[in-house]
């Protein structure tokens, strides 16, 4: 029996995870794979909470105060990140382009960039999915008042994935700069430069700034000793997915959990929960070979939206995947505007302030022992409200503390 | 290197063309196992390869395209060159041969798609044509490597003498010279062969052993037979082949289908009154809950549902309060590691579960990757080294752990795994019944 089963191992189940279990409690995170994190590009919105509180029936109008509680619990467990409650920081996007949000990585603070009067952008060889030209391009746009210039980086280590003809993914680049070699070329490169400048514009070098995209923004602390040595800002990136970044996260947030005494069975969705009245008992999920039963006190789902597939759209209706809820599902799916309004992206669960699901037409509670976090919430647009970040972790933390 | 990319894209001539997928009804495409080796997909194939939103998680966690270059990756050999190979565009069998079928790919997978099945598929299909490894010399090594069983019973006839052999630098250099397998690979020492004496009567259970606990580790295998009749089990040992995994491993498909038919045979009027097979090795235990349902017998329904990782079974023994918790303290500090194949099965880590109902066990969860042997691939000449460059964030863990005085031995499951994190990180490593050996005041008295 474990006091609690959190379905659904993203941002917010495993913040509900973890929440839990550092209150004692025996907890076991079930995921289909690896959850959405790995997709994002580690950066987290939260948006303009007190005015999306206002909104009737928003998550954010639910959570409360847990809002500004998951702002400050993340970065307090969190060491490689920044962000002030209230405030916006910058970072720029894999096209180079400048974005803002609430919480990010230290390293990709974007606001150097801003005091610069000259840009180099590293060209690390043969990176997979950066365009320099682009980043270039973008850069100069954003700031008309300095020069930017690409430096191309050339890395030995890589010898076999060119005769491959095969661009090198984040992914490896991310772990080569945590290593003695790619230490080492990292300084010299960054020497490099500094070397440049003091050769024309002597007393100038706080002007410059460098942008450097794939480097490991977050779980490396020997890259950071480095980086903290040279006297040059160095930018990182956000990149595309999968994302080493997210990944990173996902890793930290993964250790976390073990660390705790958590578990942690992926591989394996919940194919159904049974219910007596209206108390979740046991959760069905799909071992090999057989089924296997996971009794609980009490349940989180937190199993996403349409790409993590907690619901699942056919023409006819949209389900919710572990328990059948009945959803919010708004009268018309899509807008005309391609970036703007999609009215399905309000789609999902309904719930009371505990967060527990309630049906939307009588507004009864459905569950008493179950806690939905995260995406499958109804009620919300993380692209268009800028806060997908920021929903998951304060509805995962309230979950956490629910359980 | 160059020239496996190439060849990737290479188009091998196909036989007769398939209809369109749409028309094809789970009937006309049938159970029948032969038509696995056509190019006929069954619906629920399809459902799979459109489940791939082609989000390329498989690749970021493969440790093989972490850490090989041209090794293309889960998504590119599998959901993408299957729908070239319904084309009848095969892909070179050499670079499948890189998949080490961890199934990491799938165990990442957020949307449930059944890479290795597909690449198991198409591996099995060019085994008829073309073999695993290309030169000939090769092929006689992947055909001994697949058979750790009849090498086993060679091995333990005299295991001193063998192991003495194997231990020459001379039979070890002569071995890569001919036949392709690394000089410097950790081949597991051979052992007195495993032959458990007739227990007490009690409710039955089966014991399927493996080829490692067979021939490499008599002792484990001993001591999962006295933990389960400490719990009051009379334990049955069958005299069963190897489970079919190396087989599959080394390309050889119908060989493992006939090992894995001798088996069921074995085990028929086990599964018919009931009885549970249990397994200490997690790559048999995977095989027989994934692959031995697959064989057309009528029994195999039943293996599936009634086989169970040996900690899988104890708790749940524990969760009926039918395990015996008389448990003496055992102050030990220790790492886990979980291996591939029990990520896979999709059971949690019980033993871990079951370490936290023991005082004094302090455990931590390894939780660095794949250790990179893969049964027989990291014995392979031209993969060792590779095999060690997988291994590489698990042997740093290690140590460092060792180091800072963390923990004293890494515990894991898979014999595969115990051998490769001693060879890798110079730790000791064993199989966790034997920490559960000690709580029960066991241990001692076959040590």
């Amino acid at each position: 029996m474990w006091d609690g089963l959190v379905i659904g191992g993203g941002l917010a189940g495993l913040t509900a995870g973890i929440r839990a279990l550092e209150r004692g409690k025996k907890i076991l995170i079930v995921s289909e794979g690896v959850g959405s994190l790995a997709f994002a590009g580690g950066v987290l919105d939260f948006g303009r909470v007190r005015e999306l509180r206002r909104l009737e029936k928003h998550p954010y109008a639910y959570v409360g105060e847990a809002a500004q509680r998951a702002f400050s619990y993340f970065l307090q467990h969190n060491p490689a990140y920044t962000g002030t409650w209230g405030r916006q920081g910058s970072v720029l996007t894999p096209l180079g382009t400048l974005r803002e949000t609430e919480i990010l990585p230290r390293r990709l603070d974007a606001s150097p960039l801003f005091k610069a009067n000259r840009i180099v952008v590293a060209v690390p060889e043969g990176l997979k999915d950066f365009f320099p030209e682009i980043v270039k391009a973008n850069l100069q746009k954003q700031f008309p008042s300095g020069s930017v210039r690409l430096k191309r980086l050339s890395v030995q280590e890589f010898a076999d994935w060119r005769a491959a003809g095969k661009s090198i993914p984040g992914t490896v680049y991310a772990e080569f700069w945590g290593t003695e070699r790619g230490k080492t070329a990292l300084k010299r490169y960054i020497g490099e430069i500094a070397g440049e400048i003091a050769g024309k514009t002597a007393g100038e070098a706080d002007s410059e700034a460098i942008v450097f995209p794939g480097l490991p923004a977050i779980g490396c602390p020997e890259l950071e000793e480095v980086l903290g040595e040279t006297s040059l800002p160095v930018v990182g990136m956000t990149s595309f997915p999968p994302s080493a970044i997210g990944l990173a996260l996902y890793d930290s947030l993964t250790r976390k959990v073990k660390a705790l005494g958590g578990e942690l069975l992926n591989g394996v969705g919940v194919d159904r929960v049974e219910v007596e009245s209206t108390w979740a008992r046991r959760a069905i999920i799909r071992s090999k070979g057989k089924e296997t039963a996971l009794r609980a006190e009490a349940f989180v789902l937190a199993t996403g939206g349409f790409l993590g597939r907690g619901l699942i759209a056919t023409p006819a209706e949209v389900k919710e995947t572990v328990f059948g809820l009945p959803l919010y599902v708004p009268p018309v799916r899509g807008g005309s505007s391609f970036l703007g309004e999609q009215p399905y992206a309000r789609t999902g669960v309904e719930v009371d302030d505990r967060l527990r699901p309630r049906d939307p037409a009588t507004g009864e509670v459905l569950l008493e022992n179950v806690f939905v976090a995260g995406r499958i919430l109804a009620h919300w647009d993380p692209w268009l409200e800028h806060c997908g970040g920021g929903v998951s972790l304060s509805s995962g933390l309230l979950a956490g503390e629910l359980l | 290197m160059k020239g496996t990319w190439e060849r990737m894209h290479t188009q091998i001539q196909s036989g007769e063309q398939d209809g369109p997928l749409t028309e094809r009804t789970p009937e006309a495409v049938g159970d029948d196992s032969l038509q696995v080796e056509t190019r006929g997909l069954t619906v629920e194939d399809s459902v799979h390869l459109d489940a791939c939103v082609k989000c390329s998680i498989c690749t970021a966690h493969c440790p093989v395209a972490q850490a090989y270059a041209p090794f293309p990756g889960p998504k590119s050999i599998g959901p993408d060159a299957e729908r070239l190979r319904l084309e009848g565009v095969e892909l070179d069998p050499g670079c499948l041969a890189y998949c080490t079928n961890c199934k990491t790919c799938e165990v990442v997978c957020p949307s449930g798609v059944r890479i290795t099945d597909m690449i198991l598929r198409a591996r099995r299909r060019q085994g008829s044509t073309g073999t695993e490894s290309a030169e000939g010399w090769l092929r006689i090594r992947d055909h001994i490597l697949g058979r750790a069983e009849y090498l086993g019973r060679l091995g333990t006839v005299w295991p001193g003498l063998t192991n003495a052999v194997l231990a020459w630098k001379v039979t070890r250099r002569l071995l890569a010279k001919t036949i392709g397998i690394s000089a410097d690979a950790p081949l597991p020492e051979y052992k007195r062969r495993f032959f458990p004496k007739k227990g007490s009567a009690g409710n039955k259970v089966v014991y399927f052993p493996g080829c490692f606990v067979n021939y490499n580790d008599e002792a484990t295998g001993l001591m999962v037979i006295k933990v389960l009749e400490h719990n009051g089990f009379e334990v049955v040992v069958p005299g069963f082949h190897c489970c079919g995994v190396p087989l599959t491993a080394n390309g050889r498909f119908r060989e493992a289908e006939g090992n894995a038919r001798r088996n069921l045979a074995l085990m028929e009027p086990y599964l018919e009154q009931g009885i549970p097979v249990l397994t200490s090795c997690t790559s048999c235990g995977l095989a027989l809950k994934e692959d031995y349902p697959k064989v057309q017998v009528p029994v195999a329904k039943r293996i599936g549902v009634q086989t169970y990782d040996l900690f899988e079974y104890l708790w749940l023994l524990h969760e009926r309060g039918e395990l015996k918790e008389d448990f003496q303290p055992v102050g030990l500090s220790l790492a886990y590691h979980a291996p591939c194949h029990l990520k896979a099965q999709g059971i949690g880590t019980p033993s871990l579960r079951i370490f936290r109902l023991i005082p004094g066990v302090k455990v931590e969860e390894l939780d660095a990757g794949c250790c990179g042997l893969s049964g027989s691939f990291g014995f392979k000449a031209e993969k060792y080294e590779l095999s060690l460059q997988i291994g590489r964030h698990l042997f740093q863990r290690v140590r460092q752990g060792m180091r800072e005085g963390n923990f004293r031995a890494v515990i894991t499951e898979c014999g595969g795994c115990q051998v490769q994190i001693r060879h890798g990180s110079g730790a000791q490593s064993l199989h966790p019944v034997w920490i559960l050996a000690q709580a029960y005041g066991l241990a001692g008295k076959t040590e």
